[in-house]
């Protein structure tokens, strides 16, 4: 274990909720490690299995998808769209061999600046354990 | 030839004090394609505005990268001076190098390499935006409301002027509603000022045309642009509206569903309803013609079945009280409740007496009178006995809900009511834009609230609909491509707008523009990969992708 090491996370984030929540942590000056790559998408649903998988392959050693609570979504019900898929790559990525504690799921609202800093830190904690994602690297697709 | 422009923002102290600017803009001057990068003080002022027109022009810049503050504060700024410098603004990609770089992280020389990424990785996805062109959709801006009752009265005399026809449909002889039946309100004021001064307006109105006895057949079309046929006496009228009212109202649960309660099997037993019309006729009195000496008051009827409160009726059954002490001030009154659900209007009554029931075990009738047993709310056995049982039941979605829901194309909640798109965001829109439900149609309401409601249609409407201005679909909507789909249907299931249809004749779906909201949902559920998310493509989400986590890849395939 390295405490050094910065892990890579790829965040997927929705613009009405999780982005904003994400910039309201910003203006709030609440210092996180800089671990995050975030990908502006405009709802969760946007997310395709693909992208978490190819995130995992290129080289993200953990990877976050962040939407609306359940019940607040934008677009009424993407949240939920995602929820499933996400439980679908999850076991898909037990069955291949992947790592399945290297992808998250959270909701982030668009005043929740504070939860926001706190998914990140406990996240980047939990892949510093886990390590580099030795998947990384090995299969461009 | 792609010409990239990159321009950092210092923003003011913002951007300059965290991150080391020269560094970056060294750094990305070397990226192929890349024909200018710069720092600058403040890219959204005034100056900074025309500094980024200039240059765009100076260096026939087709695409621009700008590292400032998150699209959420300013993209709207950026979009607008790409446009005023003859460049499609979709080529622009703003960076979020302050909210979410400069302002979290601690140290300069990660915040530089954090941004120095993000900038390289929105050099990356520029590259793959494509022009977008926005659409201009001339529009009808009259309305059609479905439902005379107060809140289609209220919405219409709102909306309707000069230059806004309003087309009213009520499927009884007379406008009105339920409420035309109340002799008076609980939340106070009079039903005379309250409906029929506005029914009066209403006919007066030359922009409102009135259909009664009427029904509406079909609604077809889109915000902006509906066509619906509205049925009278066997004749079909088309008219074309902007947007649709549904304000249908509600109807009372049958308590004769319910065999404990007797209800049309013994005498002088009432629905809230009924008691209501009896009131307007003059007096509310026994079928023996005599005045009733005690009255149990019933509440929650039908409560347990639905499996909701109807929130409205404790309030009512206080004027209840009023009807019957006008003629008998002595009249014996019992109420008889699961739950409470009182609002301000009836809280400091103290002429009111209630017993709190768990269960009505059975209604009996003896010597002339109701013998009602139930179970108290601590399980004890009482009874009561009256002249005359009034059953308050709950209020549900009227009968023809379902077919009106099918024929709009929009959801119902559980309960059967009509659902808004949003409870808090958006409470009397559709998941259709430019139908919208106001009223108990959307569940049960009190009438203020229900007059609340066709305010804000009125002000939804009134704010998109303007004479004289063409609407602007969204444009980061899905494409499916003809022919890569197979038609599996899997992106229609996902839609949550109703904005893909399957194309019979030729076995693929169709994106309807005018109705896509642009979520993506569909794009990433397409099992062929037919679909593309305009502006959020999966080859620009690569692009970003590859670039974050693996510097120049991406750049050095591209030399």
């Amino acid at each position: 274990m390295n405490e050094e090491f910065t892990p890579k996370i790829v965040g997927f984030l929705c613009n009405w909720c999780s982005y904003a929540g994400a910039d309201l942590a910003g203006v709030s000056r609440l210092q996180m490690p800089p671990s995050l790559r975030t990908i502006r998408v405009m709802c969760s649903s946007r997310v395709d299995p693909l992208f978490i998988i190819k995130a995992l392959l290129y080289g993200a050693d953990g990877v976050l998808i962040a939407g609306c609570h359940p019940g607040d979504c934008h677009y009424m019900k993407g949240n939920y769209y995602a929820r499933r898929r996400f439980a679908m790559v999850k076991s898909l990525l037990e069955a291949t061999g992947f790592e399945p504690e290297r992808v998250q799921l959270s909701w982030v609202s668009a005043s929740e600046g504070i939860r926001f800093k706190e998914t990140i830190e406990e996240f980047t904690n939990k892949l510093r354990k886990l390590g580099r994602n030795k998947a990384a690297k090995k299969v461009f697709v | 030839m792609k010409r990239i422009g990159v321009f950092i923002c210092e923003c003011g102290p913002n951007i300059a004090e965290k991150i080391d600017i020269d560094s970056i803009v060294k750094e990305v001057s070397s990226i192929s394609g890349v024909e200018i990068a710069e720092r600058y003080k403040l890219l959204c002022s005034k100056d900074g505005k025309e500094y980024l027109k200039e240059k765009i022009k100076e260096n026939k810049l087709t695409h621009l990268v700008l590292g400032a503050c998150s699209p959420k504060q300013h993209e709207k700024t950026f979009i607008k001076v790409c446009e005023e410098a003859g460049m499609n603004p979709y080529l622009c990609n703003l960076i979020n190098i302050r909210e979410q770089c400069a302002w979290m992280t601690p140290d300069r020389e990660e915040a530089t390499a954090k941004a120095l990424r993000c900038i390289r990785a929105g050099i990356a996805r520029v590259k793959y935006q494509q022009s977008l062109e926005k659409k201009y959709l001339e529009s009808n801006v009259d309305i059609l409301v479905i439902g005379g009752g107060i809140t289609g009265l209220q919405t219409s005399l709102l909306l309707a002027s000069d230059a806004r026809k309003v087309y009213l449909v009520e499927k009884n002889p007379d406008l009105g509603g339920m409420v035309s039946s109340f002799k008076s309100l609980f939340e106070g004021g009079n039903v005379k000022s309250v409906v029929k001064e506005k029914m009066e307006k209403v006919l007066e109105n030359k922009n409102i045309e009135v259909f009664t006895n009427s029904e509406v057949k079909d609604v077809l079309g889109f915000f902006g642009n509906f066509i619906a046929k509205i049925e009278k006496d066997n004749k079909i009228t088309e008219v074309k509206t902007g947007a649709v009212v549904v304000a249908t109202g509600c109807s009372l649960f049958d308590p004769g569903q319910i065999a404990k309660y007797k209800y049309g099997k013994l005498d002088d037993i009432y629905t809230s309803l009924e008691i209501e019309v009896m009131n307007m006729g003059g007096r509310i009195v026994l079928k023996n013609g005599r005045e009733p000496q005690s009255v149990a008051i019933v509440h929650c009827v039908g409560r347990e079945e639905k499996g909701y409160c109807s929130k409205i009726c404790c309030s009512y059954s206080a004027k209840f009280h009023d009807y019957l002490r006008e003629k008998n001030k002595d009249v014996e009154i019992h109420n008889l409740y699961y739950d409470l659900c009182t609002s301000q209007f009836e809280r400091g009554r103290k002429d009111i007496s209630v017993t709190r029931i768990s269960d009505i075990e059975e209604i009996t009738e003896e010597s002339g009178k109701k013998h009602i047993e139930y179970l108290t709310g601590d399980g004890k056995k009482e009874s009561v006995s009256v002249d005359m049982v009034i059953l308050l039941p709950v209020i549900e979605p009227g009968k023809n809900v379902p077919e009106l829901a099918a024929m709009l194309r929009i959801p119902l909640d559980a309960r059967g009511f009509f659902a808004e798109e949003h409870v808090k965001l958006n409470p009397v829109a559709t998941s259709l834009e430019g139908i919208y439900i106001a009223g108990c149609v959307q569940g049960p309401k009190n009438i203020l609230e229900s007059i609340t409601q066709s305010e804000a249609v009125a002000g939804k409407i009134l704010c998109s609909l303007i004479p004289g201005k063409k609407l602007e679909p969204e444009v980061m909507v899905s494409r499916i491509a003809p022919s890569l789909c197979t038609g599996c249907q899997t992106c229609l299931s996902v839609c949550s707008y109703g904005a893909i249809v399957f194309d019979r004749e030729n076995g693929i779906c169709v994106t309807n523009e005018m109705l896509c909201r642009g979520c993506g949902n569909c794009a990433s559920a397409c099992p062929s990969n037919a679909i593309t998310h305009k502006h959020f493509t999966s080859r620009q989400i690569y692009q970003e992708l590859t670039e974050v986590l693996y510097p120049s890849r991406s750049m050095k395939e591209q030399k």
